[in-house]
């Protein structure tokens, strides 16, 4: 057989996505585009409260309202009445209490939505309101604290303990940081169409991350075996982490066996906000010890993050603040204490960066503390406290593979600084304080373009009280799922002759989410079975579990199940031809018929963190970026334009550079987002902004242009040596943004989002 | 209280019995089955639902279909003409203007109709003189684009696709 | 959404007679606002009159001013060649506001009528005076980033949140009205109340009464105008505060100024305290600086708003002060 690898799609092609033609066109069907004749509209009642006993609940006024099919409450749940990621702990429906404002009730179905959604609102329950538990360094470290579960308010404490922390350092610097509770906010809401099927089992079809772990929650509670509950993947508009726990899947199959009708559950943007977990807000306390030229002798933290009513992926999240929480820089003696508190506030979960977001927020801020305390540029502390391939983490952790983060931070210094200011910094009459010329500013006399001004445009101001920033963060994020996660995924491939041409079919059921790995799969298969026309099936259970579309995980782990099945196939077709010299491809395919194989990629194991010292190897692979942030700032009013991103990622090997150049702007995008205008507002419990008017993400007139360096140190451990990338770019981006905001207006700005008035009152005059 | 009324749709004359509470979006998503416009909010927050109205992009969730009698209306799927994408369609194609793709079809009505404004003199925020021509660059495409959110974050590629449209 | 009737009006005067006939009826302009708030239940009129289509969708030049057709596009407003010459205020607060796409469907008395955005007004399951008169306020005590510093009463302390209508206030709009009475005129200024121990009530019009017009009058310095709006997000959110300024200056002097402030009140606050500081004084930083805090010496801020004095202040000196130096 000859192997034809000119195929000119494969790994390390800009490949054009297979859903993008699609997609464009506006022809993409998404969960919420699912439509089914004879189907019913299901809806959700949820408590108003965040802390409640439920005394009675009454369907009756909902059920006698016409077009009303079903009227469900805990009672009717068939089997678990409980599900979760990592414990059980979440009712399926509120079992005679709830926990957080939003949390489940009872659910409808109805022939209208709008039908479903009154009679949602019909049903009567009766609520005895309690005390909500709303503070999470109360619930984590007050033993007088109430109860939140019976079984204490910790979620996880992890400890870090290395060598003897408190002593030698002759520069210490503290500080307290806190970050807001960001929400994924994806752009299409949750949504999903639950069919019954004649063998009493189910079909769902939905918008998720990971449809085997949906499986496995679901079916426990609905009493049904998993081969009668089977997922098949609908259009996902957008993920980020928040569809990786369960949010309708339940419900909608509940509804859909007791009417024995189609049921499909799509949830408002205002529902959207209570429907998901959200980035747990973090208090945290850091306290940097150096030598006088700034090497870091010790890092004592203390973390404590809100994991809401209930655990989700809480615990895991609190592994990546411990077991990250120092950044990416080599330091003996390390003290970490991260927690995660039971509150009722919002269940917090996944998100993008997942636990590594918010201690980078803070150790970056910490560093950029150092620098200033030492007499150091923000570049050199980090290069003078840079880890490489061969430092070992606070966990004990040696990282075995490429880690360049000092030459990554050099590149990013080397490169070109975007023009000058779009203002004339005016006079000596508005000269800031000293603390304004701090490190970083440009100060350069030009004629203002008034377009280019803070404020978003420019009509706030002509630039009197203009000033620039420059600010740069290192971030690290562990690949995969880390901590003795048995992480795995599982392809299978089958060539075979179509229309007389080899044709590969890819069957997985990793969840594209937007990140492009449809076309990252079809790519590997071209390039590794050397075939031109390639297919990736629907996502769907038919197929081993490919793992969550999360963690940055999905090139690795299905990409390596996709490789490992594709050589499988390479295998036996070499066989053949060896036994049928000088066919080619597809005449071997002819005379021999189709051949497929499946196979289950894993990364190298890793172990939990030893809960007393938090040692061990916990993670398989971890990827750095780096960012450089350009900032005009308007002191007056405290407006913030973003100029410029600058980024560096080492990504070991790229395998679509139009794809990968995305998702390290989107990214950044969120991580923007976070340092400048995106927090759930909660008080005693309450979300204030559930909508797009009150909780703001970025527009594309926040977005800066980028300057990205990709670069591609082989990592030896992953297929083709690549490194996730998804997620270290949401780090990163946070603080490099907040530290040009100090640097342009000399505040300390403990806190992300950074607020106008948080600049604008320090400068009142 | 029902209503009769007809719209133009991607082309297609649509007669239509409604309820008056429906909305434009929910007579394209739900009566009709055009589905390109997509739910993002329902409260005109996020731009997803974005259409041509007689020639002008507008919120399909904030405008009653009742008020559009007798109107034509294109949805991303009625701007490719015969089987080939629009160009600002391709334009998003070959940049990668998108990851997701749940906000695309808004983005794309969104673009359409905004080239139009601009080619008919119409000053955004942005515009520094306002009695003078429009020259749409980068900052012009980003403010007059920011009532499309995209979450995914594709804005540096969407600039870019649109910059192509702009310099053509 | 509660059922309602769908009437879409020949003329104006059919419009009003069907709105004044039936007490729950409703005029439905551009509906950007009102059917956003016929979704959140917040308003439920049984009676939609639609007024978009009437013919009252021109910009007709006066003598020496403008008159604004009610059902003028807020887009087509923001782009009318006299607007952007004469009132560069005004097109400016335009196209500060929402987005293209609802620039394209919100309509200039529409946009004047818009209600607060005060999250216990959007939410009904909250208590709030102005959606459900008695009820009480819910932002007292609350969440008051958005909320008043001046004006505000002990029953309502919201913002009211146009753009537009900040720049028209500046610039001496009036408006005409038609009602089941007959027609009248009235300055902008006056259309809008303080809450008060009213604040279902934004305004003086009665049931009935339909806004035909905005008439601008004559103010060749307006051509020197500006808006400032300062808010968390660049682009496509509401104002934490906003400034309309217009500055006509005699070497050093201000001969006259028109100033107004937005997000800080009930209604579009006209700055008439700054204003008359301002008028015959110096055209400097340091008057403009008395004048913004003799207008804000009757602030009395809320807990989560006392940062909003200051950045509006500070948004008045920087309006006037960029105004002064593009006169020099």
């Amino acid at each position: 057989m000859k192997t034809e690898t000119r195929t000119s799609l494969g790994v390390g092609a800009s490949a054009p996505r297979p859903d993008g033609a699609l997609k464009v066109a506006g022809a993409f069907a998404y969960a919420s585009d699912l439509w089914l004749d004879g189907m019913l509209w299901g809806a959700t009642l949820r408590s108003p409260h965040p802390s409640a006993w439920i005394r009675s609940i009454d369907v009756g006024p909902a059920l006698a309202l016409p077009g009303v099919f079903a009227v469900l409450t805990h009672e009717d749940v068939p089997g678990a009445k409980f599900y979760g990621l990592e414990h059980a702990d979440q009712p399926v429906l509120a079992v005679d209490q709830v926990r957080y404002q939003g949390e489940p009730v009872a659910i409808v179905a109805a022939d209208h939505p709008e039908t479903a959604r009154r009679a949602a609102a019909a049903v009567v329950v009766e609520y005895e309101v309690r005390a909500a538990v709303t503070d999470a360094r109360r619930a984590a470290l007050d033993p007088a604290c109430p109860l939140v579960h019976p079984g204490g308010n910790v979620v996880r404490h992890q400890p870090v303990r290395a060598g003897s922390a408190g002593s030698g350092a002759e520069v210490v610097v503290t500080g307290e940081y806190e970050v807001g509770m960001q929400d994924q906010a994806f752009l299409g809401p949750e949504a999903g169409l639950a069919v019954p099927a004649d063998d009493g089992g189910v079909d769902l079809y939905v918008a998720t991350q990971w449809l085997h772990v949906d499986r496995d929650q679901i079916a426990p509670c609905l009493a049904l075996p998993e081969d009668k509950v089977r997922l098949t993947l609908a259009g996902v508009g957008g993920a980020f982490g928040a569809r990786e726990d369960l949010s309708m899947q339940i419900h909608a199959s509940m509804l859909a066996l007791r009417t024995g009708r189609p049921v499909k559950i799509v949830y408002g943007r205002e529902e959207s906000f209570f429907g998901h977990v959200h980035r747990h807000p973090a208090w945290m306390r850091y306290e940097h010890g150096a030598t006088a030229d700034g090497r870091l002798v010790y890092v004592k933290a203390e973390i404590v993050l809100d994991g809401g009513a209930y655990c989700s992926s809480s615990p895991a999240v609190v592994g990546n603040a411990a077991s990250l929480g120092v950044g990416p820089y080599e330091v003996e003696n390390v003290w970490i204490d991260a927690y995660a508190a039971y509150t009722n506030n919002p269940p917090c979960g996944a998100m993008r960066g997942f636990g590594a977001v918010q201690a980078c927020y803070a150790y970056e801020s910490q560093m950029d503390r150092l620098a200033a305390a030492c007499g150091l540029s923000p570049v050199e502390i980090r290069v003078r406290n840079a880890v490489s391939q061969g430092s070992r983490l606070a966990t004990g952790q040696v990282i075995d593979s490429p880690a360049p983060l000092a030459a990554m931070l050099g590149e990013l210094a080397a490169m070109p600084l975007p023009g000058p200011p779009a203002y004339a910094p005016s006079g000596s009459r508005r000269q800031g304080g000293s603390g304004a010329r701090a490190r970083g500013m440009i100060g350069t006399r030009e004629e203002p373009d008034p377009r280019r001004l803070p404020g978003g445009v420019g009509r706030t101001t002509r630039g009197e009280g203009v000033r620039r920033g420059v600010g740069y963060g290192v971030g690290i994020k562990n690949i995969c799922f880390s901590e003795g996660f048995d992480d795995y995924s599982t392809a299978r491939v089958r060539v075979e002759l179509l229309g007389g041409e080899p044709h590969a079919l890819v069957h997985t059921a990793a969840a594209e989410v937007g990140q492009g790995l449809v076309a990252v799969q079809a790519q590997i298969a071209r390039t590794e079975l050397g075939v031109d026309r390639v297919t990736v099936a629907p996502a769907d259970t038919s197929v081993g579990s490919a793992g969550s579309s999360s963690a940055s995980r999905q090139s690795y782990v299905t990409g390596g199940a996709v490789k490992a099945a594709c050589e499988a196939v390479r295998r036996r077709l070499e066989a053949l031809a060896a036994a049928d010299p000088g066919l080619s491809l597809g005449e071997l395919l002819d005379r021999y018929g189709p051949v497929e194989e499946t196979r289950e990629y894993r990364h190298r194991p890793t172990v939990p963190l030893d809960p007393v010292t938090g040692q061990g190897d916990s993670h398989t692979q971890l990827a750095l970026c780096v960012h450089r942030a350009v900032v005009d700032v308007d002191v007056e009013l405290g407006l913030v334009k973003v100029v410029e991103l600058a980024a560096v990622q080492d990504v070991g090997r790229i395998l679509n550079p139009l794809a990968l150049e995305g998702q390290i702007h989107g990214g950044s995008a969120q991580g923007l987002g976070l340092a400048l205008l995106e927090e759930i507002q909660m008080r005693d419990g309450r979300v204030l902004n559930p909508s797009f008017t009150d909780y703001l993400i970025p527009t594309i007139l926040d977005m800066p242009p980028m300057r990205l360096s990709i670069l591609e140190n082989p990592d030896p451990n992953a297929p083709y040596g690549l490194r996730g990338a998804g997620e270290p770019p949401t780090l990163s981006s946070t603080p490099a943004v907040a530290a040009a905001v100090r640097a342009a207006t000399g505040l300390a700005l403990p806190r992300v989002p950074i607020r106008p008035e948080d600049i604008a009152l320090a400068h009142t005059g | 209280m029902d209503a009769r009324i007809t719209l133009r749709v991607d082309g297609r004359v649509r007669p239509l019995a409604l309820d008056t509470r429906t909305t434009l979006l929910d007579a394209l998503r739900d009566h009709l089955s055009v589905t390109s416009p997509k739910k993002g909010c329902d409260h005109g927050q996020c731009g997803a639902c974005t259409v041509l109205l007689d020639g002008r992009r507008v919120v399909s969730c904030l405008i009653l279909a009742v008020t559009c009698d007798g109107a034509e209306v294109t949805t991303a799927q009625g701007l490719a003409q015969e089987g080939e994408p629009h160009p600002v369609q391709r334009a998003f194609l070959e940049k990668d203007a998108f990851q997701c793709g749940f906000c695309t079809p808004g983005q794309v009505c969104s673009a359409v109709g905004m080239l139009e404004e601009v080619k008919a003199g119409h000053p955004s925020e942005v515009t520094d003189d306002l009695t003078g021509p429009v020259t749409l660059d980068d900052e012009e495409i980003r403010e007059r684009l920011s009532g499309n959110l995209c979450r995914c974050g594709a804005y540096v590629n969407i600039v870019a696709a649109l910059r192509e449209e702009a310099e053509s | 959404m509660i059922p309602f009737e769908y009437l879409r009006a020949g003329d104006p005067a059919e419009a009003v007679a069907a709105v004044a006939g039936r007490p729950g009826a409703a005029f439905l302009g551009g509906g950007t606002n009102l059917v956003d708030h016929m979704k959140l239940g917040v308003a439920g009129p049984d009676l939609l009159v639609d007024v978009s289509r009437l013919p009252l969708d021109r910009v007709e030049e006066t003598a020496g001013g403008l008159r604004i057709g009610a059902a003028v596009r807020n887009s087509d407003l923001a782009a009318h060649p006299l607007v952007r010459e004469r009132y560069p205020v005004l097109a400016r607060a335009l196209l500060s506001g929402a987005s293209g796409q609802l620039r394209n469907v919100a309509t200039t008395a529409g946009n004047l009528l818009q209600r607060t955005r005060c999250p216990y007004f959007q939410d009904v399951t909250t208590p709030c005076n102005k959606r459900v008169p008695g009820s009480g306020c819910s932002a007292a005590g609350g969440y008051t980033r958005y909320h008043a510093i001046l004006g505000a009463s002990e029953h309502c302390v919201a913002t009211h949140p146009s753009d537009m209508a900040v720049a028209m206030v500046a610039l001496d709009a009036v408006v005409a009205v038609l009602g089941p009475g007959g027609a009248r005129t009235l300055p902008l200024a006056e259309l809008y109340r303080l809450p008060g121990d009213a604040p279902q009530r934004d305004t003086v019009l009665e049931h009935g009464d339909l806004i035909i017009a905005v008439e601008l009058p004559h103010l060749p310095f307006a051509r020197r105008s500006a808006y400032r709006k300062v808010r968390d997000r660049a682009s496509f959110s509401f104002a934490l505060v906003s400034v309309a300024a217009a500055l006509d200056l005699d070497g050093g002097l201000v001969r006259d100024v028109r100033l107004a402030l937005g997000g800080v009140a009930h209604k579009p606050w006209r700055a008439t305290r700054a204003e008359a500081e301002l008028r015959g004084g110096p055209a400097t930083e340091d008057a403009f600086r008395r004048a913004a805090e003799a207008e804000l010496a009757a602030a009395r801020p809320l807990p989560g708003n006392a940062f909003k004095v200051a950045m509006t202040r500070n948004a008045v000196v920087a309006t006037l002060r960029a105004l002064a130096e593009e006169g020099r």
